[in-house]
C-alpha cells in the first residue's frame, strides 16, 4: 500500500508512544518522516540503518491524530534503502537462509531431535525437505529479482560514532531468526 | 472433510515443535481435520521481507496461499507474523486485480494460480469465532488453576483492524476469553497491549534495544505474579522465552516465567501431559509451573 506520509503535520504524537524510541532516544519516527518528505536522503544519513528497528507494532499509527500509515512509510523507506544496497549485513544472512532453504529460521540439529521426542516427522512437511519445493521458491526469487537484490554488494554502513545508539546489534553471530 | 490447512511457517516447527504438537492434538480432540500443506515456505516473514521487497513478500505469499486453495481449504495459521502476512497479502491481491495477474504471471512458471477464493485464519480467533467458547468449555477435563499473563501481540490485532473485525472494536478480550475457558484466570498487568520487541525484523537487527521492550513486558508481568505467559505467536514465544534468559544475562535480571503457546495452555486442559505438548522444551524452565499442575 503507498504510505500517505505527506499528510503528516509533525506533531511528534508518534515518537511519544514509541517504545523502540522510548529505549533508543536515537530512533524517532517522526523525524525520519520528515526526512523522508522532505527527501533529505544520502549517505550519511543516520535513517540507515535505523530504520530497521522498527517493530512495526502499530502503536505511533494507532495514535496519530492524521490517519498517517506510518507503518507503510517505515516499510518505503525501507525497501528504498535496501534497492540502493543498504540491506542490513544480519538480515542478508535471513535474506539467504530463504534461498537455501526456503525459510528463514530453517530446521536444525536440535529442531530435529525434539520433533522426535514429540512422535512428529524429523522434518516437517514444509518446503525445506523437498528439493522440488524448494526449487519453485528459488524460481519464484529469481522471476521478483530477490536473488539479485541480495547478491549486490553493499556498500559499508557507516555508523556514526557519536550517536548513542548500541552497535552491538551489528556484529551478532549469524542471526538465525527474523519477523 | 477438512476445511483448513495448517500453515506451520518457521519457528513454530524448527524451534518450537510443541507449538505444531498441542496444535495437531487439540484439533483432534475438537474433531477438526487439519490438511498437511506439504512444501510451503516461509510466510515470508512481513518484517524483514515486506520491506525488502513487496513483489517478492506477495509472490511468495500467495503460492503459499495457493497451495492451500488446492486443497480447497482456507489456511489456518498459528504465528502472529504469518498471519499478518498471508491475511494481508491475500486480502490485498483480491482487492487488486493488476496486482494478482502480475503475481500469477511469476505463478504460472511453477505451476501454480492465486485464485483468491479462501480466506486465511488465525488460530486464536479461528478457535473463539467458530468453535465458540461453550463447545471450547465441554472440552476441556482438566480446569487449570493458573494466574495467566496473555499477550495477544501486535499481529493478531492488526490484520483484525484491517479487516473491521469486532473483535478488536473497543475493549478487546476475545484472548482473554479463551485463556479463562481453560479454568485460568487471565490477569490484568500495566501496558498489556505492549508489543514483545521482537518484530519487524528488529530482533534481528538490534537484538539488544528489542530486548530493553522485552524486559519492560516482562517486569510488568513479574509485578502481577502470574505463573506464565500465553501467547499467540511463536516469535513472541521466543523472543519471551529464549529472550528472558538473554534479559537475565545482559541487564543482570532474575525472571522466570514460564511461556506457553495457546494450543499448549489448551492441550494441558484437554487432560494432555506437558510432555506431549513440549512444555519442557523451552529456554525458561517450565518445571514449577507443570509440578503446579500435577498437585
Ligand atoms: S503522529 Fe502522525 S501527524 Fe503527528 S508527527 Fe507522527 S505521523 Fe506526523
Ligand atoms: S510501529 Fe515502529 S515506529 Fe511505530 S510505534 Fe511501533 S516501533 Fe515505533
Amino acid at each position: 500500500m503507498p504510505s500517505n506520509i505527506e499528510k503528516c503535520y509533525q506533531c511528534g504524537q508518534c515518537t511519544s508512544v514509541c517504545p523502540m524510541g522510548e529505549q533508543e532516544q536515537t530512533y524517532k519516527i517522526r523525524k525520519f518522516l520528515q526526512m523522508e518528505k522532505l527527501g533529505i536522503e544520502n549517505e550519511e544519513s543516520i535513517m540507515t540503518p535505523f530504520i530497521f528497528y522498527c517493530t512495526t507494532c502499530y502503536r505511533c499509527q494507532d495514535n496519530c491524530p492524521q490517519g498517517v500509515n506510518i507503518v507503510d512509510g517505515v516499510l518505503e523507506i525501507r525497501a528504498n534503502a535496501v534497492h540502493e544496497g543498504k540491506m542490513l549485513d544480519a538480515h542478508k544472512k535471513v535474506a539467504q537462509m530463504l534461498m537455501d532453504y526456503g525459510h528463514a529460521v530453517p530446521n536444525n540439529t536440535a529442531g530435529r531431535e525434539k520433533r522426535l521426542q514429540l512422535g512428529l516427522a524429523e522434518m516437517p512437511s514444509t518446503a525445506q525437505g523437498s528439493d522440488d519445493h524448494l526449487d519453485e521458491i528459488r524460481t519464484l526469487l529469481h522471476l521478483t529479482g530477490f536473488d539479485r537484490l541480495i547478491a549486490d554488494e553493499m556498500p559499508d554502513m557507516k555508523v556514526n560514532e557519536g550517536l548513542t545508539l548500541t552497535k552491538a546489534g551489528f556484529d551478532q553471530p549469524i542471526a538465525e531468526e527474523s519477523a | 472433510m477438512s476445511e483448513l490447512s495448517l500453515f506451520l511457517g518457521c519457528v513454530a516447527p524448527n524451534r518450537y515443535p510443541g507449538i505444531e504438537a498441542a496444535t495437531k492434538k487439540t484439533f483432534s480432540k475438537l474433531a477438526i481435520e487439519l490438511d498437511d500443506l506439504l512444501g510451503a515456505s516461509c510466510c515470508p516473514a512481513p518484517g524483514v521481507f515486506r520491506s525488502f521487497d513487496e513483489e517478492t513478500w506477495l509472490t511468495l505469499a500467495s503460492r503459499n496461499i495457493a497451495l492451500s486453495e488446492k486443497l480447497d481449504d482456507d489456511v489456518l495459521t498459528i504465528c502472529n507474523g504469518c498471519y499478518s502476512t498471508l491475511k494481508e497479502a491475500g486480502d490485498t491481491l483480491k482487492k487488486d486485480p493488476k496486482l494478482k495477474e502480475t503475481v500469477n504471471r511469476n505463478l504460472i512458471e511453477i505451476g501454480h494460480e492465486f485464485k483468491g477464493n479462501h480466506d486465511v485464519r488465525h488460530v486464536i480467533e479461528y478457535l473463539y469465532q467458530d468453535i465458540g467458547i461453550e463447545r471450547i468449555k465441554e472440552m476441556i477435563s482438566k480446569p487449570l488453576d493458573l494466574k495467566v499473563a496473555v499477550h495477544y501481540g501486535c499481529h493478531l490485532i492488526r490484520p483484525l483492524k484491517e479487516d473491521g473485525s469486532e473483535l478488536v472494536n473497543g475493549n478487546i478480550s476475545f484472548f482473554d476469553e479463551l485463556v479463562q475457558a481453560t479454568g485460568a484466570t487471565s490477569v490484568d498487568y500495566e501496558d498489556k497491549m505492549l508489543c514483545c520487541g521482537a518484530g519487524g525484523g528488529a530482533r534481528t537487527a538490534i537484538l539488544e534495544a528489542t530486548l530493553k521492550m522485552t524486559e519492560k513486558k516482562l517486569h510488568n508481568m513479574a509485578d502481577a505474579q502470574v505463573d506464565c505467559i500465553v501467547n499467540a505467536c511463536p516469535f513472541c514465544h521466543l523472543q519471551f522465552d529464549s529472550g528472558q534468559q538473554d534479559v537475565n544475562s545482559r541487564f543482570r535480571k532474575n525472571y522466570s516465567i514460564p511461556v506457553l503457546h495457546y494450543t499448549q495452555l489448551l492441550g494441558l486442559a484437554m487432560g494432555y501431559s506437558a510432555d506431549e505438548l513440549g512444555i519442557g522444551m523451552n529456554t525458561t524452565s517450565t518445571a514449577d509451573l507443570i509440578k503446579k499442575i500435577k498437585d
